[in-house]
């Protein structure tokens, strides 16, 4: 026997008593308190077990960006670029046989290294004293100047963020991006940057003419505006920080407590230096020999 | 579980920029998607199939693609074709667009609960259409529509952050900006989380009030 619906006209269905959804709230509340205990970030001390885990498994897992030409996915669904290819060397030589993409947005790189989402940024990721407080670094495999995307011809002359704050252009970068500091110390107001995901979008925003420059490395503008009619890139420059000209290096990341992998790698990497045969795996991607460098993390993270 | 207060009064600042923009995305969406669906509910009771067959596909089509794409799209795609729009407007006339193909059906619902019997004295008085829709249809089929309407408020409003994919920089679009600066997620996203709780909340008192004004 089917129940009436007792849904006379006008009649309000009784949604749950005040008291009863604050008792709901509570103990959601509650739950959520006690559902929040720290996901340990694996053995602190005698600087991680990390590398003979990695050993034990095989496979590295690399935190990348999608970006041409430090980390990213090519046609054929294969990762390559400068990071991961020189990170396949370093991590064989260290026993571990294979590495797995991991691909998210830059600004996702360090909060996914200290989630665990992968182990290793490998993303030519620049050294800078903010993200030396959140990861720990090996030293720079390249050294690297900035260059702008504007509108074929530069019709407005941008050649530094000074020329930007000066010639009131819009500007944009990427998601926690190392420019949008460069631009903020230049007097560019926080608040009118465009963010937008990644140099592609960068592009796309200076093309559709809704700002006149996106800043990015020299080797990314570069790379991305290949393929466009409209854009170019200026040549590239050294910005500066604090009055001074200032030169990047992009360097892996690692989690802070995992210091005996980052040590493992650098040795590894100085090796690499040495014979040349860094150079010759960063060849292919369009570094140049300008571009190798000596620079330190240490030197770079200041201090 | 680390909680730093200081965190909560650095991100508030951008906290008030964002919620004023999810603000505009969300009463601008709302005009747009409660007045272009009254114009198709109304463009589908034409007699003549010319107009019923394109407005069905379009509306179809928009209500049967993502919102997400549909940002996209019209973000990224519609600059190749030369309009270029800012990233807000370009929101805004999203959300109004595809939740117009959902009132479009609250408000044909609407129409058709109206009496047969109030056609009929339309008619018999013989009033002019115009005035038959204006002063007897509508008013009586909007009343009943308004708590229908009132959901897809809140419904918009839940779908604001999407457009935190167009780069707009609304409430999480801040929230995110600030956490990847400074890498703290916990102060920032709940502090959004509450504000969207009581943003809802507050419209849903809103639109009771309402409700109870004009649905007798």
């Amino acid at each position: 026997m089917a129940a009436p619906l007792a849904l006379g006209k006008g009649r309000r269905i009784p949604g749950p008593s005040r008291r009863s959804l604050l008792a709901g709230v509570a103990a959601l509340g509650a739950l959520g308190a006690a559902g929040c205990s720290r996901v340990a970030t694996a053995s602190t001390e005698n600087g991680g077990d990390l590398l003979d885990r990695l050993r034990a498994a095989g496979v590295v897992r690399l935190g990348i960006a999608g970006e041409i030409p430090f980390g990213y996915i090519d046609k054929n669904g294969d990762l390559t670029g400068e990071a991961p290819e020189l990170a396949r060397v370093i991590f064989k030589r260290l026993g571990v046989d294979k590495v797995q993409p991991v691909p998210t947005e830059f600004g996702s790189l360090i909060p996914g290294l200290n989630s665990q989402q992968f182990d290793v940024v490998a993303a030519g990721m620049y050294v800078n004293p903010d993200r030396c407080e959140q990861v720990i670094f090996a030293d720079p495999d390249y050294q690297m100047l900035d260059s702008f995307i504007v509108r074929k011809g530069n019709p407005k002359g941008l050649h530094s963020y000074q020329d930007i704050v000066a010639k009131k252009a819009k500007f944009a970068t990427g998601t926690g991006y190392a420019e949008i500091e460069y631009a903020v110390d230049a007097g560019y107001k926080q608040s009118d940057i465009l963010i937008v995901p990644d140099q592609v979008a960068g592009l796309n925003a200076v093309e559709a003419g809704r700002v006149d420059v996106f800043a990015g490395t020299a080797l990314t503008t570069r790379e991305v505006v290949k393929k466009s009619s409209k854009a170019e890139a200026t040549p590239p420059f050294a910005p500066l920080v604090k009055g001074k000209p200032h030169v990047d290096g992009g360097a892996f990341a690692f989690r802070p407590t995992e210091t005996k992998l980052r040590d493992a790698f650098n040795a590894e990497l100085h090796k690499l230096k040495k014979s040349g045969e860094l150079f010759r795996i960063l060849q292919p991607f369009g570094f140049t020999k300008a571009e190798m460098t000596d620079l330190t993390a240490k030197e770079l993270c200041g201090g | 579980m680390k909680w730093d207060w200081s965190a909560v009064s650095d991100f508030l600042p951008h906290f008030w920029d964002g919620l004023l923009v999810t603000l505009q995305a969300l009463a601008l969406g709302s005009v747009i998607s409660f007045a272009l669906g009254l114009v198709w509910a109304l463009l589908m009771r034409l007699p003549t199939r010319w107009v019923r067959w394109p407005v069905g596909v379009v509306t179809e089509f928009v209500r049967n693609t993502p919102l997400l794409v549909q940002l996209f799209f019209l973000f990224y795609v519609l600059p190749e074709w030369g309009l270029t729009f800012s990233a807000l407007t370009t929101g805004v006339f999203a959300i109004g667009l595809h939740y117009s193909t959902y009132t479009m059906q609250v408000y044909r619902a609407g129409i058709e609960a109206v009496p047969v019997g109030q056609w009929e004295a339309a008619t018999a008085l013989n009033l002019p259409w115009r005035r038959t829709w204006t002063a007897v249809i509508l008013p009586q089929a909007i009343r009943r529509v308004v708590p229908a309407l009132g959901n897809y408020v809140i419904s918009m409003l839940k779908d604001t952050p999407m457009l935190m994919a167009i780069t707009v920089l609304e409430m999480l679009g801040q929230a995110r900006l600030y956490s990847q600066q400074h890498f703290q997620f916990t102060e920032p996203l709940t502090v959004i989380g509450v504000a969207f709780i009581l943003v809802s909340y507050l419209a849903s008192l809103l639109l009771r009030a309402l409700e109870r004004r004009l649905v007798r």
